[in-house]
């Protein structure tokens, strides 16, 4: 004991000496985490119509007129107290909270029919053009009232609507369409109506938010909220552990680190993200379908999942893992070696390729993906494929997929994930024949007329009582014809400090929204 | 016109034309290399249409041809205007990169003040006590320096102070949304500049032994102890003055060296420098910030290169530049 003491003096001498301190500060009115987009990282990108993550963040001081609930199974009212469908599908109308604009003005459907607008229009960057074309006119009757009026029922449109925050009229009005994607206002002087107030970005380091005491649903428990920025996983689960930050999403591997640790709450959730052999349909290889279940036989799911994933992931044998989702009886696909080479045998596989090398692409680049990779490489291997697993950075991979002339071989199978919920619409971009480059994502260049029908179907649906049902439909086809080789739908990790209380956080796809009721999060000293 | 200022007025033109070669080769590194900023800001697991992409590129210009766009990058270069970045803030590159500068200044020069003293010093002993307990105590201690990679000494150093001894922030330059304090700063500052100067420390150490001992056998090292000089006055007047100039040019050199060992450190402790700062355009591919971080380290490494050579001519007099 007293050799530890003097050993740990010792090492503290010399810095203690440089800092002149000893334990770190601690501010019991500040709550500092990292809370978004990767561990201990924070959006980049200040502007909701431009961002593709970074909402749990946002969230904080900008307001949706609808969000999640903090289950992702119901949206419910946000800025709008109340909404309203009506029969035909064609008519949204939105009854609005009384809420105000951080600089005091009051929020009106005038700011809703503005940032609709501004959100159809591309000219403004908006990521929601596209996936707001069907909205034709915003009335706002009165001040307190906002009716969108659709071309065509959409039964995605209120999953998008909570995701387009609500921006004021009287402050960005004056700034050129054109000018909005990346002006200063974003990230010096925004304003919401969310419980905090944007206070302070300092570039790379840090934003800081400040309560909000005129918050309509209550003043805040805490003086401000802080995002720090970690460039380095390491950093931020050092600083969670120091006790310098309360709050960061982690790695799975690192979850381990706080297990049994009586000072920090492991929070886990689904990911929303179901992982894929991708087979490239422009590569004769995959053809036929006796090829790609003899993919799914070869590959043992169960012994990656218990052994690499440490069981924290559901087998996906379709694009959904949902129970509502998913219907009984579509096949298991099995670990069955021998049944995979009596398929590719009767597919002819010598012929068709034999031993030749394929390329499995992948740009997920952590250590757990690269053992994944090389778990599929050996059990195709045991079956006779042999795929060779290229591991990317983000932007090769996309420069390779979304090429616009394509080497097929250089992505004749990736190793990718697509978001599958909270909307199960949100897979029809990657796997629709109407979704081919450039109109869209289908970047496999799946052309399954079954599956398209399939997903038309459940897109048209607009008795939200048959909506499980169509996705049932779309999940049994992607079963039986194999468009991709659905692996599985992994957890994602938050770790919570247990000084903080009535904190909500779950690893929801882009952050969110939900409502995670920031006004109530409080710091035990 | 004085010798030296024609000397530095011939190198400054040299540092000018270098630095125009280095903006040509980093743009054409920067375009063979693949993706481009709309392929790192599109999150494959968050699909985006081919056409989308392309509306982005149209709209940052990244569709015109290359020379098209490197001139027009050039043009406004010249002018001082260095563009904005391409991520999401869009902030302008020349303020971004200068107020990264200022960070990289700090944390480099407290780390190679720390290696040059620690060095120097560590180098003398080891020679004056050739082969004795305190000489293979330093070469031990340099070797292990030398050897340990800086993403290393960083991940354990950050472990130890932070994690287990919590004696040092894990990372910033400040606390997060305090005020500035100077104690705060050099908080923050101690242990990353600890463990970029080890490296560096260790090389100083080992070039000085080895050049002190050189010199400690000259003639005149020998006509001053015959003069009856003292010995301190020996070591450090006649011989270390002599030993220093080989230790220069490997100090002028390691400056070089240190930007690579920066990146590792700012990265690992987040501090806000120009390391973080390219790490981070290098991944989302943000070509204004990457060439523009270029152009500003190269600048000052030439500058730096340049003020190296005239310290020779202040140390030996025997030298002339020019």
């Amino acid at each position: 004991m007293l050799r530890r003491t003097v050993t740990k003096l010792a090492l503290s001498a010399p810095l203690l000496a440089a800092t002149g301190r000893g334990a770190l500060a601690q501010d019991a009115s500040t709550i500092s985490g990292g809370f978004d987009v990767g561990p201990g990282g924070m959006p980049g990108n200040f502007n909701p119509m431009t961002a593709t993550a970074g909402f749990t963040w946002l969230s904080l001081y900008l307001e949706p007129l609808v969000i999640y609930d903090a289950k992702l199974e119901a949206v419910v009212g946000a800025l709008a107290s109340t909404y309203q469908v009506s029969p035909d599908q064609t008519a949204y109308t939105f009854r609005l909270a009384d809420a105000r604009w951080h600089d005091g003005q009051a929020f009106t459907s005038a700011d809703v029919r503005f940032t609709i607008e501004l959100a159809k229009n591309a000219a403004s960057g908006s990521n929601f053009a596209a996936r707001l074309a069907a909205i034709t006119a915003v009335e706002t009757p009165d001040a307190h009232t906002a009716v969108l009026k659709l071309s065509a029922p959409n039964a995605a449109l209120l999953d998008t609507l909570t995701k387009v925050m609500m921006l004021p009229a009287h402050a960005l009005s004056a700034i050129p369409t054109a000018d909005l994607p990346r002006h200063a206002w974003w990230s010096t002087t925004p304003i919401g109506t969310g419980p905090f107030k944007f206070n302070r970005y300092v570039n790379g380091q840090y934003v800081a938010l400040v309560a909000n005491p005129d918050y309509r649903g209550g003043k805040p428990k805490v003086d401000r909220v802080v995002n720090r920025y970690f460039e380095n996983t390491a950093g931020a689960v050092a600083a969670l552990r120091s006790g310098e930050i309360q709050f960061s999403y982690v790695e799975s591997d690192d979850v381990a680190t706080f297990q049994n640790n009586p000072a920090f709450r492991i929070i886990e959730g689904n990911s929303y993200v179901v992982n894929y052999l991708g087979f490239n349909q422009e590569v004769p290889v995959w053809k036929d379908v006796r090829v790609r279940r003899a993919v799914m036989h070869a590959i043992d799911r169960a012994a990656i999942i218990k052994s690499l994933y440490g069981g924290a992931a559901l087998p996906a044998d379709c694009g959904y893992v949902s129970p509502a989702l998913v219907p009984p009886g579509i096949d298991a696909y099995a670990h069955d070696p021998a049944r995979a080479k009596a398929l590719l045998a009767e597919a002819g596989w010598a012929q068709i390729n034999g031993s030749k090398p394929i390329t499995l692409l992948t740009y997920y680049n952590t250590p757990l993906a690269a053992n994944v990779m090389a778990a599929i490489q050996a059990m195709l291997a045991e079956v006779g494929i042999n795929v060779v697993p290229r591991i990317v950075d983000v932007p090769t991979y996309n420069s390779i997929v979304y090429a616009a002339t394509p080497d097929w071989n250089s992505f004749a199978m990736v190793y990718a994930g697509l978001q599958n919920g909270p909307d199960p619409s949100i897979i029809n971009i990657g796997l629709n024949e109407k979704q081919l480059p450039p109109a869209g994502a289908n970047i496999m260049r799946v052309r399954m007329p079954k599956l398209t029908a399939a997903f038309d179907a459940a897109l048209g649906e607009t008795d939200g009582s048959k909506r499980a049902q169509r996705y049932q439909d779309v999940c049994r086809v992607m079963n039986a014809d194999l468009p991709w080789g659905t692996l599985w739908v992994t957890s994602r990790y938050g770790v919570a400090s247990t000084r903080l209380k009535d904190f909500t956080w779950i690893p929801a796809p882009a952050g969110g929204p939900y409502e995670a009721h920031p006004e109530r999060w409080a710091l035990a000293r | 016109m004085p010798r030296t200022l024609r000397y530095t007025a011939r190198r400054l033109l040299a540092g000018a034309a270098m630095l125009l070669a280095l903006s040509a080769l980093v743009f054409l590194l920067l375009r063979a290399a693949p993706g481009d900023p709309v392929d790192a800001y599109v999150n494959p697991s968050v699909a985006m249409s081919p056409q989308d992409m392309a509306m982005l590129r149209e709209r940052l210009g990244l569709d015109r041809p290359l020379p098209v766009q490197y001139f027009a990058w050039l043009r406004q270069a010249v002018t001082g205007d260095l563009g904005f970045s391409l991520q999401g803030t869009g902030e302008a590159v020349l303020p971004l990169v200068l107020s990264r500068l200022g960070p990289t200044m700090l944390l480099m020069a407290s780390g190679l003040l720390l290696a040059i003293g620690l060095g120097i010093a560590g180098g003398v002993v080891g020679a004056v006590r050739r082969n004795g307990a305190a000489d293979l105590s330093l070469s031990v201690i340099a070797f292990l320096g030398i050897s340990s990679p800086a993403f290393l000494t960083a991940l354990l150093g950050l472990y130890l102070f932070s994690v287990r001894l919590r004696i040092a922030p894990s990372g910033g330059m400040l606390t997060a949304g305090a005020a500035f304090s100077l104690t705060d700063l050099l908080a923050h500052l101690a242990l990353p500049a600890l463990l970029l100067s080890i490296g560096h420390t260790a090389l100083i150490m080992r070039y000085t032994r080895a050049s002190m001992l050189e010199v400690l056998n000259q003639d005149y090292v020998r006509t001053a102890r015959a003069k009856g000089a003292r010995e301190f006055s020996v070591i450090a007047r006649h011989a270390l003055r002599n030993a220093l100039l080989p230790v220069v040019t490997l100090i002028g050199s390691t400056i070089g060296v240190a930007i690579g060992g920066a990146v590792f450190i700012e990265s690992v402790f987040n501090w806000p420098g120009m390391g973080l700062l390219m790490v981070t355009a290098v991944r989302a591919r943000d070509y204004p910030v990457i060439m523009g971080a270029a152009l500003i380290i190269g600048g000052f490494v030439i500058l730096l290169n340049l003020l190296t050579d005239l310290a020779y001519a202040v140390i030996d007099p025997r030298i002339k530049v020019g």
